[in-house]
């Protein structure tokens, strides 16, 4: 297996037998709700999709994952999201197949699917890796070498001896306390499974991951192994374990 | 012919009455100008009956026209309480003369302002802000159709700033319902009247009268010591005589705190703006009845509130500006034909030679100009807001023809349609070919943004760990610049911050000075260019007698300027800049005032940021800056860069720098909140504001903002003549020991100018992680040796203490297993493998030494990566950078996955 970083996503293309384009957290229609709570912006739909095509050109993948909060409104469509939604999958799926695997923000979204697309909420194995948007338990059976979530929006930042110089989006790597999550571990001569935290593709979502860590709000963030959590820039650049820029918060 | 017989007998009569026997200066030379119904500016000091100046001629017209049916004249006065007080004035003269008389501000009660849409008065006192809102309802529209005359009191408190820019298209809207009306402006002395009538009249012709206050002014500068208890001493002295006073000082923190000293001796009040409004008034009352001899104020007592009599001024600290100066002991000798009596209490070293400077200033009548914002494109977006939603719906060529008739919207050309499209981006209006249409947004909007004052939403300062809230800060700031995680100060301690929820930061103490942020602490007033040459002039000649005979400032600044001397200090001045090494990073010492050590600091951060690559912490008044630099950048590194700084390309190195500033941030959500793009109460908790922000990158918004900063906040224009003079070595540039200049000063502007890329700070973090592995040393010569110790730890060469060799290999604490099994004698193919490995690694360590251990330590680096980094045979920053590329490509492969 091997992985592709794809920084002006952010967005990751997981090699195997096929080459899978993987994008979390696009929340298309973020701009109603945003509306709604006194911030008043034009749709950024068009270029949030432009630049997903691109990429999409870019990495010339067998397939696009979409993995959870596509949409953006709870509890029902908007009419942003009604007009937008079927435009901007229809431009995804005239290049290229795609999985989606719906998150806590895709509420009504099956009716835009078709049934090949339309993963389950807790997860699947595709080409040896397990996928889902990570608000909710996995499948059992999703124990394997790597399981890949989005929902959590990591964003990382450093720090130089005089201020902080950088917050970007960051992927988050680490193991699993298996049992809290409930994952079958009895399967055929499995390695420990670790996760790996997506960051937003929608270019105004970010949380930072010491906030993610220390005030957990997710079964998959409650589990980790926080001792073996590693970082890693949208580009690919390995920042190091997690625990080293801890250290170094505290005192 | 007496000047006063050009009245009507009837206002004659009550100028009797009243007793007032002979007309002012100001009044003689106003009146008829008025009364001929020319647009008049006049100037002239407080207390010399400007308000009555305008106001006689008014209401000889006024009689002479058929009573009711709208509002005859608007009398705008930037404060509240200065309509109330105008109101008290004038309802006496109106009283006499027939005519009625309102006032109509934010403090309004609603049975008031329906009386007065139902039967307008003849004369009606407002604010700029409550003009604004005239023009929303039908009927009050309707009674501005009557106005002949418009009279704006303290115009120069109005005309260099944004809300001045808006009452100047308000002023044009009226002309739309009442055609040309007469136009007065009343102002303290400024140093550019044409200007200011100008933006008063716009092309109109327009008479200026103006009567010189200088003569009248006597003022004293006394050196009180920089001990606060002695200040405190001195001043209660000063206040042990006859009559009364008014002491003004510059923030509200020193008015409590010599309030709060001062308290016992029973007649002291303190008056500022954060008290209460009728805090304010009982003050004003009781000052004036004569029950207190003394008010401590801010700026809130500068404009002409009747107090009644003031004999004497005292200024606490440098009153920094020549224009503040003069108001304030205008203050004082009410009456006609008095002079001025004033003492400045001057603090320190650099507040005495200012305070001297700027006194002299005063005496020779150098005051500053009052500069009008041209082209304000968030003044252009509310007062478009503002007519689409008084029309409804109106052609952009109506709108176009209102702004033009300004002074200050003269050319506004391609902004305005700019200015539409953004506004209609946040749906605040919408276009329909060359019509301008009224949103449901609009009106609301406008409900909450009929000001151009930046009314803050302060967002309080939990505490967690003491559990209780330790401040506030400004919404924008917390928007522009608050994450979790983030450092700031405020009150002088460090806080982390948890989370931004619910409306208020919560925080916890923090030690370490990293991440130090921007704070800031109210705008503060800026030291003038002129002004901080003059005292860096004064350093040089040291000639303080001939700037004044008190004998204890003069031997304060000597000694002060002679221990300098003795400590081997270089004094800085204007012809000379120093830069001194601090443990926190270098000072500069350059006596060039606010605006331009603005300008000039961010220019000198930025160049520094790209090329050490670190983020640059910056603190700054009028006569040095302290850049906040890691330790190995020191003073002789910014004197070269300072010497190689091409004058020309400085102002484009500044747009540069300014954009990632926490001043800029904040900035632009003031100015966002103007085009309706965020509402006063927007809750901004869910996502990253900071990102949000990207999308006003290259619109109208975001030029604004640069507009505002390069003109308000810096002046990058004089920082560039600086600079040429440095270059032709006019100014010099030296190196010093940290010096008492130095180390002094009130730093007042904070901000952090981060570097273009992070590529230093992610190598830093490399260095700092490789520095804290581990690393097991073995011996592959007698292969009997072997010892785990710190990256760091590791000689240059390292050597096998047992038999002398240099065949070492560094592994992974957690390959100690391989060392095991290649010393067995009898070993497997695959043990065989692992030996060759191990060589392999030992001959790169016996080849590249240490250099060869620190490849060896990064992520999935073995021998083969390591000896690929060191073939690039690069060295410090670019050894590194090889090092995240081998590693980049490590953690793309399934190695680093499985």
């Amino acid at each position: 297996m091997n992985l592709e970083f794809f920084s002006n996503g952010p967005a990751l293309v997981i090699e195997g037998e096929e080459r899978l384009l993987v994008v979390a957290d696009t929340h298309f229609g973020i701009e109603a709700d945003l509306a709604a709570h006194g911030l008043h912006f034009r749709s950024h739909s068009a270029d949030r999709l432009e630049r997903l095509l691109k990429i999409i050109d870019a990495a010339d993948p067998d397939m696009l994952i979409l993995l959870g909060d596509i949409k953006h409104s709870i509890p029902s469509l908007t009419r942003q999201e009604y007009y937008e939604m079927p435009g901007i999958l229809e431009a995804i799926r005239s290049r290229i197949p795609l999985k989606v695997f719906p998150g806590n923000h895709d509420i009504g979204i099956e009716r835009y699917l078709l049934d090949t697309e339309l993963q389950p909420r807790d997860g699947v194995i595709l080409d040896g890796v397990g996928y889902l948007h990570g608000h909710m338990y996995p499948s059992p059976q999703l124990a394997g070498p790597l399981i890949v979530i989005g929902h959590h929006h990591p964003l990382f930042l450093l720090k130089d001896e005089v201020g902080c110089s950088l917050q970007a989006p960051a992927y988050l790597r680490a193991g699993l306390d298996t049992k809290g999550l409930g994952l079958d571990m009895h399967q055929n001569n499995l390695s420990p499974p670790r996760v790996l935290f997506m960051p937003a593709f929608n270019e105004i979502a970010g949380y930072d991951i010491l906030q993610i860590i220390n005030n957990p709000f997710s079964p998959f963030s409650r589990f980790i192994k926080k001792e073996e959590a590693e970082i890693i820039l949208a580009d690919g650049t390995y920042i190091g374990p997690l625990s080293l820029q801890q250290s170094d918060e505290t005192d | 012919m007496k000047p006063i017989e050009v009245l009507d007998p009837k206002v004659q009569a009550c100028i009797k009455k009243r007793g007032f026997s002979v007309l002012s200066d100001a009044q003689k030379q106003a009146i008829p100008l008025i009364l001929k119904g020319n647009h008049v500016f006049l100037i002239a000091p407080t207390g010399t009956g400007k308000t009555e100046s305008a106001m006689f001629p008014v209401f000889n017209k006024l009689l002479s026209m058929p009573s009711g049916g709208g509002i005859k004249a608007l009398y705008i006065t930037p404060l509240r309480s200065l309509n109330r007080d105008i109101l008290a004035r004038m309802q006496w003269w109106c009283g006499e003369l027939g005519l009625s008389v309102g006032v109509r501000h934010g403090d309004t009660p609603m049975g008031e302002r329906r009386k007065q849409a139902l039967s307008p008065p003849d004369l009606l006192i407002t604010t700029p802000e409550t003009f604004q809102a005239l023009f929303m309802g039908k009927r009050l529209r309707k009674h501005l159709a009557q106005v002949r005359f418009v009279i704006i009191d303290e115009i120069h408190e109005l005309a260099g700033s944004k809300r001045g820019a808006q009452l100047a298209v308000a002023l044009e809207r009226l002309h739309v319902y009442a055609g040309e009306f007469q136009r007065i402006g009343l102002s303290a002395t400024v140093g550019n009247p044409e200007d200011i009538a100008r933006f008063l009249c716009g092309a109109r012709p327009f008479s200026v009268v103006s009567v010189p206050v200088a003569k009248q002014l006597d003022i004293t500068v006394k050196f009180v010591g920089d001990n606060f208890q002695q200040q405190t001493e001195i001043l209660s002295k000063a206040l042990k005589r006859d009559g009364s006073t008014l002491v003004f000082v510059n923030t509200r923190v020193t008015a409590e705190a010599l309030g709060h000293a001062l308290y016992g001796r029973g007649d002291v009040e303190v008056h500022h703006g954060s008290l209460s409004k009728e805090v304010r008034i009982d003050a004003e009352e009781r000052f004036k009845r004569g029950e207190i001899r003394t008010l401590i104020c801010t700026s809130s007592m500068e404009l002409g509130i009747d107090i009644g009599r003031v004999d004497h001024v005292i200024q606490f600290g440098s009153p920094r500006e020549v224009a503040r100066l003069v108001q304030r002991i205008g203050r004082a000798g009410h009456q006609l034909n008095t002079i001025s009596r004033g003492t400045i209490l001057a603090t320190g070293f650099d507040d005495l030679l200012e305070s001297l400077v700027i006194a002299k200033k005063a005496k020779s009548n150098e005051i500053e100009k009052v500069v009008p914002h041209r082209n304000a494109a968030d003044v252009l977006a509310n007062q478009i807001a503002a007519i689409a939603v008084e029309y409804g719906e109106i052609e952009r060529a109506k709108i176009r023809e209102i702004l033009e008739r300004t002074a200050v919207f003269t050319a506004c050309g391609i902004l305005l349609d700019d200015v539409c499209r953004q506004m209609e981006e946040h749906r605040l209006i919408r276009i329909d070919g060359s019509r301008i249409i009224t949103t449901a947004r609009a009106r609301r909007y406008l409900a909450g943004n009929l000001s151009m004052i930046h009314d803050e939403r302060k967002v309080p300062i939990f505490d967690m760990v003491s559990r209780r809230t330790v401040g506030s800060l400004d919404e924008s700031f917390v928007v522009g610049w608050i994450h979790a995680g983030v450092v700031f100060i405020t009150k002088g301690q460090l806080w982390r911050v948890i989370e931004i929820a619910d409306g208020k930061l919560t925080v916890e103490p923090a030690k370490k000075a990293q991440g130090e942020l921007p704070s800031w602490e109210g705008e503060q007033i800026p030291v003038p260019f002129s002004v901080a040459r003059e005292a860096g002039k004064m350093r040089r000649t040291r000639d303080i007698s001939k700037y004044t005979p008190e004998p204890d400032g003069i031997r304060f600044a000597e000694k002060f300027l002679s221990e300098m001397d003795k400590n081997r200090s270089l004094i800085s001045t204007d012809l000379l800049i120093t830069l001194e090494n601090t443990d926190d990073g270098v000072v500069c010492n350059v006596c060039a005032g606010h605006k331009v050590n603005e300008a000039l600091g961010r220019v000198l951060s930025i160049l520094i940021s790209a090329r050490y690559g670190t983020t640059v912490g910056l603190e700054l008044d009028a006569y040095r800056m302290l850049l906040r630099l890691p330790s190995s950048i020191r003073a002789a590194d910014v004197r070269d860069l300072l010497l190689s700084l091409d004058p020309s390309h400085m102002p484009g190195i500044l747009r540069l720098a300014l954009k990632r500033t926490a001043l800029f941030k904040w900035k632009l959500v003031q100015i966002a909140k103007k085009f309706g793009a965020i509402d006063p109460d927007a809750d901004y908790e869910k996502i990253s504001i900071q990102r949000l922000l990207e999308y006003f990158d290259n619109t109208v918004v975001q030029t604004e903002a640069y507009r505002e900063l390069l003109s308000e906040y810096m002046d990058i224009d004089t920082a560039v003549l600086l600079i040429r003079k440095v270059k032709q070595g006019e100014i010099s540039v030296a190196l010093g020991p940290h010096s008492m200049i130095g180390a002094g000063g009130l730093l007042s502007s904070r901000d952090q100018i981060p570097p273009p890329t992070a590529d230093q700070a992610v190598i830093a973090t490399l260095k700092r992680r490789l520095d804290q592995e581990d690393v097991l040393l073995v011996c592959m010569n007698c292969r009997d040796w072997k010892s785990r110790t710190g990256v760091t730890r590791v000689p240059d060469h390292p050597q096998c203490p047992k038999c002398g060799a240099r065949l070492i290999a560094a592994l992974k604490p957690y390959e100690d297993e391989l060392y095991a099994g290649i010393r067995k004698s009898k070993k497997t193919p695959s043990e065989r493998a692992v030996e060759q490995r191990l060589l392999k690694n030992a001959n790169i360590v016996l080849s590249s030494g240490k250099k060869a251990v620190i490849a060896l330590s990064a992520r999935g680096v073995g021998p083969e990566n390591a000896s690929r980094i060191l073939a690039t045979l690069t060295d410090g920053d670019a050894f590194y950078r090889e090092i995240i590329k081998a590693e980049r490509n490590f953690i793309q492969t399934h190695r680093y996955w499985s």
